[in-house]
């Protein structure tokens, strides 16, 4: 009956919570037992646990109350995953737990110096890692609600002394982050064990080494190198899809390693069920451990970002020219961080400081959407309106000085934000003379220099014009 | 008094030396960063402007002087950036806003990151507008430090067509400078074009460029220009 009652609960919450996080975190559930009215359900690591009575708990309990009045409470408890051979001697309970577990769940090493050995004495695999950045750590990482959950399980990966999920398989939008947790997975399982051999690489470099190992007949040593190490992670998976036999020797060797109960680490763009030209059984292969996505940005995320990044950069920047950022960049945070930066690298280039304006200045490219090209109609049209004049009197002869300065700073703007040859402008203004155009342009530069509330008035336009 | 050109079409060569390059303020900030070599905010820098404005002429003084290897843009996928990295601490991939091999120079970028190399792009347009359907290679763009080149200033344009001039074996005074830079349209591709036109029609008139030379020939096209377009 319990049983019937636990199969409608997790219908329940695998329809509530979607595919995606109920593989990852309610599928390892299982019943251990009911006594005095408290459910207790297992769950493989302690960190599950936590993460799953957070998150999940209050849920599961009300669904629990609707099916069966005499539970009150649910207490999740920690039931390691025994090897097989382990398991005979194992709780009965620990027995469901290993059948209806995930097979996410591995083994824990039992070789661990063996391995290390084997790592270490493989020369040549520092050199397919890729160098890790470092400023990519643990500490640097903002996390804000649309990156926790990712957040959180690299970190677990990372500090697991036995291999929990696997693999890890990250997914999300460009410029958010996966490669950042990548190298701080590296970087802290480095920095605790030197022993251990990690190698981070991206997918597309597995794939020219394996070309290049295919060219020269070396294959043998190519295998060897990758199914020796402690913890492989490869990203951006997604680069080898359609490349069939580097597909075909990537998932021997992701066999290779989960067999071994090593850990892998892979990212991707999308979930692995949406890799496009991925075989079935390397999407499932990929899909079956614990799978992490991260989301977009959010406002309040992507200050954060720009806060610490300015810290640990050393710079101070306007919290006005920040919050200008965060709210104009929205994409991704490599866009934004690489719009930071770029601001800084002005500044520094120019040695002025760092404003609104020049902000706006520099990333003139980033915040127009499209290569709209001024025209002269267009300015006669904006001087036109700010200086209450009619656009007629743009082309017409009247030369009455409150006409004749709008047209003359029409003149000097149709020459800096067009490519009109000066004739060309004087036809455009009633058929006038290039010299007449000549002599706006310097009148215009001269007033600029001495009434500063005229030249205010040109920037405006400017301003209005190319923005 | 100028020597007549002689009557022969021996083409031109355009010097792309590094003395030759005019900085004014429309293009000094990319020569500032191109200098700075291999200091740069990230592994990619993109130089974008307009056509003939001088970018394949930087970006040749820049691969002079860091070996950077000139890459085919619709090539990049037969590369093997690990490779070329082992070898050259730089590379240049010019129009790479015109039909670039997209997953190719998405490897490129990511090897020249890890290699700590440097990658330099040019385009007409900035990369925010070019069709790149990739988004990882978008992204990448994006957040890319990129430099505008503007479109000529006075001082520019007067140089410009002194050095184009010189390009072509001629030598002209400062009045015909003058003459022409306020009366033609002011963009790099459009100097070019007038200063082969001028050279065309003076060797064709057995003339020398001079200002009397000019107005002439540029009032006829003038009227010629009226007559085609009687609505204007």
């Amino acid at each position: 009956m319990l049983n019937a009652q636990w199969d409608r609960v997790r219908g329940r919450l695998r329809e509530e919570y979607g595919d995606s996080a109920f593989k990852s975190w309610l599928q390892p559930l299982s019943l251990a037992d009911l006594r005095d009215g408290i459910l207790r359900l297992a769950v493989p690591t302690n960190f599950m646990r936590d993460w799953v009575a957070a998150h999940y708990g209050e849920r599961i309990r009300i669904l629990w109350g609707a099916e069966n009045p005499d539970i009150r409470s649910i207490d999740f408890v920690v039931q390691p995953v025994r090897p097989v051979a382990a398991a005979a001697v194992a709780q009965p309970v620990a027995e469901v737990a290993a059948a209806s577990a995930a097979p996410a769940i591995q083994p824990p090493r039992a070789e661990t110096a063996t391995a290390a050995a084997v790592g270490s004495a493989v020369s040549g695999n520092d050199e397919i890692s890729a160098p890790l950045d470092p400023r990519y750590t643990f500490d640097n990482f903002v996390v804000g609600k649309p990156n926790e959950f990712a957040y959180a399980a690299a970190r677990r990966v990372a500090e697991a002394e036995v291999v929990s999920f696997n693999p890890l398989f990250l997914y999300g939008g460009v410029g958010l982050g996966k490669t950042h947790l990548m190298h701080a997975i590296a970087h802290h399982i480095r920095a605790r064990n030197p022993a251990r051999t990690v190698i981070y690489l991206s997918a597309e470099k597995f794939m020219y080494r394996f070309v290049r190992a295919l060219r020269y007949q070396d294959t043998m040593a190519f295998k060897e190198q990758f199914r020796s190490v402690d913890v492989l992670m490869i990203d951006d998976v997604q680069f080898i899809g359609g490349k069939d036999s580097t597909q075909e020797e990537f998932f021997h060797t992701f066999n290779s390693l989960v067999d071994q109960g090593r850990q892998i680490v892979i990212s991707a763009d999308k979930s692995p069920s949406d890799l496009e030209g991925m075989e079935d059984r390397l999407k499932s292969r990929l899909g079956c451990g614990l799978v992490a996505d991260i989301h977009a940005t959010s406002y309040e995320l992507r200050l954060g970002i720009l806060d610490a990044k300015c810290e640990q950069m050393g710079v101070s920047v306007p919290t006005k020219v920040q919050e200008f950022l965060a709210h104009k960049i929205t994409s991704n945070v490599r866009e934004l961080e690489g719009a930071l930066n770029r601001v800084i690298a002005h500044a520094q280039l120019v040695g002025r400081d760092i404003t609104l304006e020049s902000t706006q200045e520099v990333l003139h490219d980033l915040l127009r959407a499209n290569d709209r090209r001024i025209t002269v109609e267009e300015i006669q049209k904006r001087v036109a309106e700010h200086f209450n004049i009619r656009i007629s009197d743009m082309h017409s002869a009247r030369r009455s000085r409150q006409v004749a300065r709008p047209r003359q700073v029409a003149m000097y703007l149709s020459k800096q934000l067009t490519s009109r040859s000066l004739p060309e402008i004087g036809r455009k203004f009633g058929g006038r003379d290039h010299t007449t155009v000549m002599h706006a342009v310097k009148k215009v530069e001269e007033l600029c220099q001495t009434d500063i509330s005229f030249a205010e008035d040109v920037e405006l336009l400017r301003r209005m014009l190319e923005g | 008094m100028i020597e007549p050109q002689l009557p022969l079409d021996l083409g031109h060569r355009p010097a792309l030396g590094g003395a030759d390059f005019l900085i004014s303020s429309c293009n000094a900030e990319a020569a500032a960063w191109l200098d700075r070599w291999p200091h740069w905010p990230g592994p990619a820098l993109v130089l974008h402007g307009p056509d003939g404005c001088g970018k394949t002429h930087l970006a040749s003084i820049f691969a002079q002087r860091s070996g950077a290897r000139m890459l085919d843009p619709a090539q990049l996928g037969a590369v093997d950036p690990f490779r070329l990295f082992e070898t050259a601490a730089a590379a240049v991939v010019e129009d790479a806003d015109l039909g670039v091999d997209e997953v190719g120079l998405f490897h490129l970028y990511n090897a020249a990151k890890e290699c700590g190399a440097h990658l330099l792009l040019t385009g007409r347009l900035a990369p925010g507008l070019w069709q790149i359907a990739l988004p990882d290679l978008r992204s990448r763009l994006l957040a890319a430090h990129s430099v505008r080149i503007r479109p000529p200033d006075d001082r520019m344009m007067e140089a410009l067509l002194v050095k184009l001039f010189a390009d072509r074996q001629l030598k002209v005074g400062q009045d015909v400078v003058a003459y022409l830079a306020t009366r033609m349209e002011r963009s790099f591709a459009a100097a070019r074009a007038l200063v082969a036109h001028v050279d065309s029609a003076a060797l064709a008139a057995h003339r020398a460029v001079t200002v009397p030379f000019l107005r002439e020939l540029l009032d006829r096209e003038e009227d010629e220009r009226q007559a085609r377009l009687p609505w204007c």
